[in-house]
């Protein structure tokens, strides 16, 4: 069993605990341990406060790495956000010494120091990684396999850009996550302008929430077009965007699409059987009933 | 009056430097010195030195150091008073040694050893203190620091000033031939003027043709003269050219030896048909290979044209396009089936020899031109423009092979889906130039602006109604007439956006694309609908660059262009002595600066094969018998097999080929015996010099 520090971030715990729940469940299924990093904080949000104080930005995702070198377990997480903001403060501290020594001016206030000695994962990537579980062991956990659906992805942008600083390949048409849906015995559906971001990040949805989602909206017309079943994430603010943004656009553009989203550990969730119950989804704005049908 | 003296002292100098060539060699053991007196002279290259160093104290400390018999400091040190100065006081002052603390030795060593041989000192007794690029340069804002490095720099110099000898340089015959490796535009001019110059020439092609990538396109801006009609002619005056050794389907494959003396080998690829001076040797009467075609139809293996970009079939035995020169079929071993069908249809001439091998012919020429050319960057790469997965983005070689009228559409632009013709046609421009992500290249690829405006000029011209939109950085039209050319093109129609093309998506129905990109003129986000796309992609070294360089000793930039010895001052040299480059492979050019480079590296390379010898700086190492043990062990380390053990007077001693050696000092530092003399950086010296700087002077 590999186990990790289990950096739940903000979005997840308060608007779909059911992201926990399944993350930790379906793991321990697949050989992955999750413990909940204690006294973790804020990332902080790359947008929010990467944008205004970089200080305040890498001392605090530095003060999260701390916990976790402690635990000595590198990090899981579940959010493409937080990946930006802790996987790339732990790469930029491992490298620039200036970088690290200011911070760990400031860490000495709370008697930590920085010491560079963890890596930092999205679960997703522990997933697929076929040396942690891989899509052979994915398959083999399903029990109540999704067939019949068709499921289109949606990857999110911090996790797989900017490419020259990332690992994960092709930015522009990747499709490993679609292999990780397949998996599940659903059909992974193609759709324009796949890469396209959600609307909400960089602080976007904060400022401008016209504008946000605006964009959300194209995707959900191109989401449309293909007629699918439901829409998968990787990440809870997407997720958000996704689907409570479906009851705010039917607000303020009257237009209603009732497309079911789930992040990636929910349909494993169901696909090894737990229960809609066990995670939450009747806390989502839009509701996943009709996908529910065809599954269970 | 001034050059009139110099070059009258310059050939007086000539003539005494060949003197000692055919006098005693230099002694093989420390000669014996009289006392040194070295002196000591200091530029202030304007503010460029004395704007960070103190030169008054400098030359105060130099005055206090051993050995040192006079000290001046100068202005302008290179200037001819500057030079002046020097060959008085070595006069005056009875110097033995010459010391100047200036900027690099690359810069003004010839300058200043010059000078101290009109001062009646052999030149070698001169050094150079670096006290500008690797001092004052870099440290413009700490004159105190400066100044205490570049007291560091004048007394290591003085050091090794005080123990340097007379040293003579050899002098090797030049080889009366020259070769230049690859037969695009660069090359063929390059080999046409070293032959027009009564130079043998040998044109080596790794392709079956020569022409290169100018054969591909069609028309060339800004004058739009069909391209192969003004290359043709140059093509056959090559084939045809008396001191031209055309060597085609052919690459190199090792090279050794020195600038006058280079041993090439070359590989003739198996082409499997016999030219007629083949066939002839081989005494096949009136046989070989006339370019008449008939095998061409017989042959029933079909593979993509190179030539055309993939666009067009050829046989498995082929001429890539009518105007191949030589005229002499290939077989493609790959797909060949050796049916034997087409030694049928060959019949008498029996042209065709299937189970033909690789041929290994040795070359010696005295200088060589590098003219290898480039590829085009893997514009697929660059995913988000959707290359090799959208039917309707192209490069711009294919355009030109599209819009040619010896193309596989006959000249008329269509789309590769549906074979429409395009009424509104992007062109993507610094496609993977100018690009800082990591996936394409940083630098400019130079010729893409302005043959992209000749593609839009083009479409107008030919197919009535249809827009071409140039989504651009900047339009670089940098050449004579160019900027007029950018003009007239805005004047025919075309759109001109300033900004990136971000993505582009596909209708998978339709195929048309929707181009998304950002307007920084209006300031805005822009989606344009377009029928085709045209990548103008970035260009990179050709693919066997690199193994080629290394043969040649040949340095690269980080990019892989070829680099040349001086960016300014010498950009058709390199650092390897008889190594020269021509067009593309040094960087991005277009025809005419191509052509220009070539004809300058013609001329740099045919100026030491009519001299007829060149001159070897003489950091030769040198054997003292009697401390060599004869163990050898120098021999395998020498990486340019420049050392032998002969037997002298009933002992083995280890001898050195003067011209061979190039001075590392591999050989040196290695001996066990403390047996070899590496002239000019002998252990003597150089421990002094490190004394020198670790002592502080107080040896």
């Amino acid at each position: 069993m590999n186990s990790y520090a289990f950096y739940l971030g903000c979005i997840a715990p308060n608007r779909y605990p059911g992201i926990e729940a399944a993350a930790i469940k379906t793991g321990k299924k697949l050989g992955i341990d999750l413990i909940p990093l204690k006294g973790a904080s804020c990332c902080p949000a790359p947008g929010a406060f990467g944008s205004i104080d970089l200080d305040v930005f890498y001392a605090m995702a530095a003060r999260n790495l701390v916990l976790a070198e402690q635990m000595k377990s590198d990090i899981a997480l579940v959010c493409n956000g937080c990946y930006k903001s802790i996987w790339e403060v732990n790469h930029k501290l491992k490298h620039n010494d200036d970088l690290r020594d200011n911070v760990n001016e400031v860490l000495k206030e709370i008697d930590m120091e920085f010491k560079g000695t963890i890596e930092v994962y999205h679960l997703a990537e522990l997933l697929y990684d076929p040396k942690i579980v891989g899509i052979e062991k994915i398959r083999e956990s399903v029990t109540n396999p999704l067939t019949g659906t068709r499921i289109a992805v949606h990857y999110g942008c911090h996790l797989i850009k900017p490419k020259k600083e990332r690992h994960f390949g092709s930015t522009d048409r990747p499709t490993w996550i679609e292999e990780m849906v397949e998996a599940l015995g659903a059909e992974a559906v193609e759709y324009r302008n796949k890469m396209l971001c959600c609307g909400a990040g960089g602080g976007v949805r904060g400022y401008d929430i016209v504008h946000a989602l605006d964009i959300a909206n194209e995707k959900l017309i191109n989401l449309q077009e293909v007629q699918v079943d439901a829409l998968t994430d990787i990440c809870p603010f997407c997720q958000l965007q996704f689907d409570r943004g479906q009851i705010e656009i039917q607000e303020k553009f009257g237009a209603t699409y009732n497309l079911p989203v789930l992040h990636y550990s929910e349909l494993l969730g169901l696909a090894q059987g737990m229960s809609p119950q066990d995670l939450a989804l009747d806390l989502h704005g839009i509701s996943c009933e009709p996908f529910l049908q065809k599954i269970l | 009056m001034v050059e009139a003296k110099k070059s009258k002292k310059e050939s007086k100098s000539s003539k005494e430097h060949k003197a000692p060539v055919t006098a005693a060699p230099a002694p093989a053991a420390p000669q014996v010195q009289q006392k040194p007196r070295v002196g000591v002279f200091i530029c202030h290259c304007g503010t460029n030195i004395a704007g960070s160093i103190d030169i008054p104290a400098l030359q105060e400390y130099a005055k206090t150091l051993p050995n040192v018999a006079h000290v001046d400091n100068y202005q302008y040190q290179c200037s001819t008073p500057g030079q002046n100065k020097i060959i008085d006081a070595i006069k005056e002052h009875k110097l033995t040694g010459t010391v100047v603390a200036a900027c690099s030795p690359r810069l003004h060593e010839p300058t200043f050893r010059m000078a101290t041989k009109e001062g009646g000192l052999n030149p070698f007794r001169f050094e150079m203190a670096n006290i500008r690029e690797q001092n004052s340069w870099v440290h413009m804002h700490d004159r105190e620091g400066a100044t205490a490095k570049a007291k560091d720099a004048v007394r290591i110099a003085v050091a090794k000033a005080s123990l340097l000898e007379d040293l003579f340089p050899r002098s090797v015959p030049v080889e009366k031939a020259a070769m230049v490796v690859g037969a695009g535009i660069a090359g063929m001019q390059a080999a046409l003027d070293l032959a027009n110059a009564g130079i043998k020439t040998y044109l080596i092609e790794k392709n079956p043709s020569i022409g290169g990538r100018m054969s591909q396109l069609d028309k060339t801006f800004p004058t739009l003269d069909c391209s192969q009609c003004i290359l043709t002619p140059k093509m056959v005056d090559v084939g045809r050219a008396q001191n031209i050794e055309l060597m085609t389907y052919a690459e190199v494959e090792a090279v050794e030896g020195y600038i006058g003396n280079f041993d090439v080998t070359i590989r003739k690829k198996a082409r499997g048909v016999l030219t007629p001076q083949e066939a002839e040797a081989k005494g096949i009467v009136g046989g070989g290979c006339n370019g008449c075609g008939d095998c061409d139809p017989v042959c029933p293996v079909v593979q993509p044209n190179e030539f055309e970009v993939g666009m067009k079939p050829r046989k498995a035995i082929y001429i890539s396009h009518p105007q191949v020169v030589p005229l002499i079929y290939t077989i493609d071993k790959d797909s060949c089936i050796k049916c034997e069908l087409c030694v049928t249809a060959c019949g008498d001439k029996k042209a065709i020899v299937l189970d033909q091998e690789d041929e290994f012919v040795k070359l010696k020429v005295g200088t060589a031109i590098l003219a290898t050319g480039y590829d085009i960057f893997p514009i697929e790469k660059k995913e988000e423009w959707g290359y090799k997965k959208f039917d309707n983005v192209v490069s711009s070689l294919e355009f030109e092979r599209l819009i040619c009228a010896s193309g596989p559409t006959g000249g008329h632009l269509i789309r590769p889906s549906d074979g429409e013709t395009p009424k509104k046609v992007a062109f993507v421009l610094c496609a993977g130039s100018r690009d800082n992500t990591g996936v394409g290249k940083p630098y400019c690829s130079r010729f893409c602006c302005m043959y992209s405006l000749k593609h839009a000029h083009q479409i107008i011209e030919k197919i009535p109604g249809c827009i071409p939109y140039i989504f651009y950085m900047d339009i670089r039209s940098f050449g004579k007439m160019y900027e007029e050319f950018y003009y007239r093109i805005q004047d025919e129609g075309a759109k001109f956006i300033r900004g990136r093309v971000s993505h582009i998506l596909e209708d998978p129905e339709t195929k048309n694309l929707k181009v998304f990109a950002d307007d920084t003129l209006l300031d805005r986000p822009i989606t344009l609908d377009m029928d085709m796309v045209v990548l103008a992609a970035a260009v990179q070294p050709a693919e066997q660059t690199d193994k080629t360089r290394k043969m040649f000793g040949v340095s690269c930039s980080m990019d892989g262009w070829l680099l040349e010895a001086h960016p300014k001052l010498n950009p058709c040299g390199t650092t390897t002595a008889g190594v020269f480059l021509a067009g593309v492979c040094q960087g991005p050019k277009d025809i005419p600066d191509a052509v220009a480079s070539a004809e300058g590296a013609a001329s740099a390379a045919s100026i030491p094969i009519h001299k007829g010898e060149v001159e070897l700086e003489p950091y030769f190492a040198q054997c003292m018998e009697e401390k060599c043990a004869g163990c050898g062990m120098c021999v395998n380390l020498c990486p340019y097999s420049a050392l032998a053990l002969v037997d002298k007077e009933g002992k083995k001693v280890m001898q050195v080929t003067e011209a061979k050696c190039k001075g590392c000092g591999t050989c040196g530092a290695f001996c066990p015996g403390g047996a070899i003399w590496m002239q000019h950086f002998a252990t003597p010296q150089i421990v002094a010099q490190i004394d020198a700087f670790l002592l502080g002077g107080e040896q």
